[in-house]
C-alpha cells in the first residue's frame, strides 16, 4: 500500500510539473525553476536542461514562416528561454516562408519574429520545405552557405541539412561520402519530410526513407529531426535512431496525430510548441516547449553508438 | 516513316518494361552532366533519347550562363532585396534571350513519352498510390503551364518522390523536374523560371 502511495504521488508530481514519463529509451527529466527569476505568462521559465560550459545547446524550429501573431508569440518565448539557456544556433525544420518570398515576407516572417535572438548574434540554420524557394539558400540569415544541402560542426556534434524536397543521386552520394569520413561523436541530420510520423495528414515519407535510412544505419546517425506535420512527435528509436518531428513553429495542425499511433514515445498536438537541446559528451538532452511556456516533453538520450 | 516510327516506339516501351530503366549522368570535363549507363546496359534507344534531352538541357544551361554573367553574383550572405532583383533581372534576361522557346523543347514527345512511361512503372503498387495523391493535393493550383513563365512563389514546390527522382534523368543542379497536377515541369532552381513542361507525366 505504501508502495501504491509513493507510485501515485511519483505520478501526480510528474504530471503537475509538466513532464510525463517518457517511454522507450527517454529518460525523462523534471524542469527546473531556473534561478534567475525569468517570468513568462506570469510563471517561471523551467529549464530541463543541464546548460554546460561544454555543452552544445541549440533551439529546434519548424514550419515557422507564416507571420502571424502566434509565430510571434512562440518567437518571443525562445527568445526568453534562450536568456535562460543561452544556446548559440537555432536549426530550421524548413516552410521558413510560407506564401510570398519578397523582401517584405522575410522581415515579417522571420527577421522581426527573431530579430532578439539575431540581435544577440543567435545564428539560424535552415533547410528547405516544400513551401521554400531554393534561392533561399543565399539568405544571410539563413547561413546555409549558398548549398541546398551542407554540413557544420559544433563541438563533438556534426549537423546535417538535407533538402529533403529533392532527394537526388547527387545529394545522396555526397551525404554518404560526407558520413563516411564524418569521425564526429554525435551525428544529427534535419529536413523537413519526416521518414516516421504518426500525422494524419502527411504522415511517414516512406519514399524518402527508403532512401536515407539506410544510410544513416550505415554510417552511424544518431538523431533525425524533422518538421512538415505541424505538431511535436517523438518517435519510438527506429533502428537505433531517435526520430523527433517538430513543426509547430508557426502552424497547427491541432489533434492530427492519429491515434494510438505504434511510432508514437511522445506527442503534443494541442498547441504550437519548439524545442531547445543540448549535447554534453555522450548524452543528448532536449525539452519541448509550448506556447503557453508549458513543457510537454523532456528527456536525455544516450549516444547509442558509443561502446 | 510512320511504321518506323511505330516500331521505335514499341522497341522502346518493350525495353523500358524489361525493367532496364537504372539511369544516371555523369560530369563530363565541361562540368555539364552527360547520360550514362549505371549497373544495368543502356539500349541503343535509351541513349539516344537521353542524350537528346541532355543536349536540350546543356542548350538550356548554356543561354542561362550568357545570362546569369551579366549580373552581380549572389553571395551566400545576400539580403533579400539583392535575392529578389536578382531573380527577377535573370528571369527578365532569360525571357528575352528565349523569346523563341516553344514547350516541347527539352520534353520533345519522344522524351516524355519515355518519363511518362519510367513514372507510370515507378507508380505501380499500393505505397505509390499515396504518393500520387500527395502530389495531386500539392497546392499548385495557377501555376502556368507555359514556357518562360515564373513558377509563381506563392506556390508549393511539391516533393518530387526520391525513389522517382533516382529513375529519372539526372539533371544539373541548375534546374529541377516539379510537379504540377498531373504534368511535370522543368524549372530553373535559382529564378523558378518554367524551362518545359510535359502534360499527363502522372499517370
Amino acid at each position: 500500500m505504501k508502495r501504491l502511495n509513493a507510485y501515485l504521488l511519483a505520478a501526480v508530481f510528474l504530471i503537475a510539473s509538466g513532464v510525463q514519463s517518457t517511454l522507450g529509451q527517454a529518460t525523462a527529466l523534471q524542469p527546473q525553476r531556473n534561478g534567475g527569476a525569468r517570468v513568462v505568462s506570469n510563471s517561471l521559465l523551467r529549464i530541463s536542461l543541464p546548460a554546460k560550459d561544454n555543452g552544445v545547446r541549440f533551439g529546434i524550429i519548424g514550419d515557422t514562416g507564416t507571420g502571424t501573431q502566434k509565430q510571434y508569440q512562440l518567437g518571443s518565448l525562445l527568445a526568453q528561454y534562450r536568456d535562460a539557456f543561452p544556446f548559440d544556433f537555432v536549426l530550421m525544420m524548413g516552410d521558413n516562408i510560407y506564401g510570398g518570398e519578397t523582401p517584405k515576407d522575410f522581415k515579417l516572417k522571420f527577421e522581426n519574429v527573431y530579430r532578439p535572438l539575431l540581435d544577440k548574434q543567435v545564428k539560424f540554420y535552415a533547410t528547405l520545405g516544400n513551401h521554400d524557394e531554393p534561392a533561399q539558400r543565399f539568405y544571410q540569415y539563413f547561413n546555409m552557405d549558398g548549398k541546398e544541402y551542407y554540413r557544420f560542426t559544433k563541438g563533438n556534434v556534426a549537423f546535417y541539412s538535407l533538402n529533403s524536397n529533392y532527394m537526388d543521386k547527387k545529394q545522396i552520394q555526397w551525404l554518404e561520402s560526407e558520413l563516411a569520413k564524418d569521425g564526429s561523436e554525435w551525428k544529427i541530420c534535419f529536413f523537413h519530410h519526416p521518414p516516421y510520423s504518426s500525422g494524419g495528414k502527411h504522415g511517414s515519407d516512406k519514399q524518402l526513407r527508403e532512401i536515407v535510412e539506410p544510410i544513416f544505419v550505415k554510417y552511424g546517425v544518431n538523431v533525425v529531426l524533422t518538421g512538415h506535420d505541424h505538431f511535436y512527435e517523438r518517435v519510438k528509436p527506429q533502428k537505433g535512431i531517435y526520430y523527433f518531428v517538430s513543426g509547430a513553429g508557426g502552424k497547427l495542425r491541432e489533434g492530427d496525430v492519429r491515434d494510438k499511433s505504434p511510432l508514437t514515445d511522445k506527442f503534443f498536438d494541442s498547441d504550437m510548441s519548439f524545442m531547445v537541446a543540448e549535447v554534453v559528451g555522450d548524452q543528448f538532452y532536449f525539452q519541448v516547449i509550448s506556447r503557453t511556456g508549458e513543457t510537454v516533453d523532456a528527456g536525455v538520450l544516450p549516444n547509442q553508438r558509443r561502446k | 516513316m510512320k511504321h518506323q516510327t511505330k516500331q521505335f516506339a514499341w522497341s522502346l516501351l518493350a525495353v523500358i518494361a524489361s525493367g532496364s530503366l537504372s539511369l544516371a549522368f555523369t560530369k563530363t570535363g565541361d562540368g555539364h552532366q552527360k547520360a550514362t549507363t549505371s549497373s544495368t546496359p543502356v539500349t541503343k534507344q535509351e541513349k539516344l533519347l537521353l542524350s537528346e534531352f541532355d543536349r536540350n538541357v546543356k542548350q538550356y544551361l548554356q543561354v542561362r550562363e550568357k545570362v546569369r554573367s551579366q549580373l552581380p553574383p549572389l553571395s551566400k550572405d545576400s539580403t533579400p532585396e539583392q535575392i529578389d532583383s536578382y531573380q527577377k533581372r535573370f528571369v527578365e534576361g532569360l525571357r528575352t534571350a528565349r523569346g523563341y522557346a516553344k514547350p516541347g523543347y527539352a520534353f520533345t514527345p519522344a522524351v516524355a513519352d519515355y518519363i511518362r512511361t519510367i513514372i507510370r512503372t515507378e507508380f505501380k503498387g499500393t505505397d505509390r498510390t499515396e504518393i500520387r495523391q500527395t502530389i495531386l493535393e500539392a497546392d499548385t493550383t495557377g501555376v502556368p503551364l507555359r514556357v518562360n513563365y515564373p513558377y509563381p512563389e506563392t506556390k508549393e514546390l511539391t516533393q518530387i518522390p526520391p525513389t522517382l527522382l533516382l529513375r529519372l534523368p539526372q539533371l544539373p543542379k541548375e534546374v529541377k523536374y516539379r510537379f504540377v497536377g498531373r504534368h511535370m515541369l522543368l524549372v530553373d532552381t535559382d529564378n523558378g523560371l518554367i524551362v518545359d513542361y510535359m502534360t499527363n507525366a502522372l499517370p
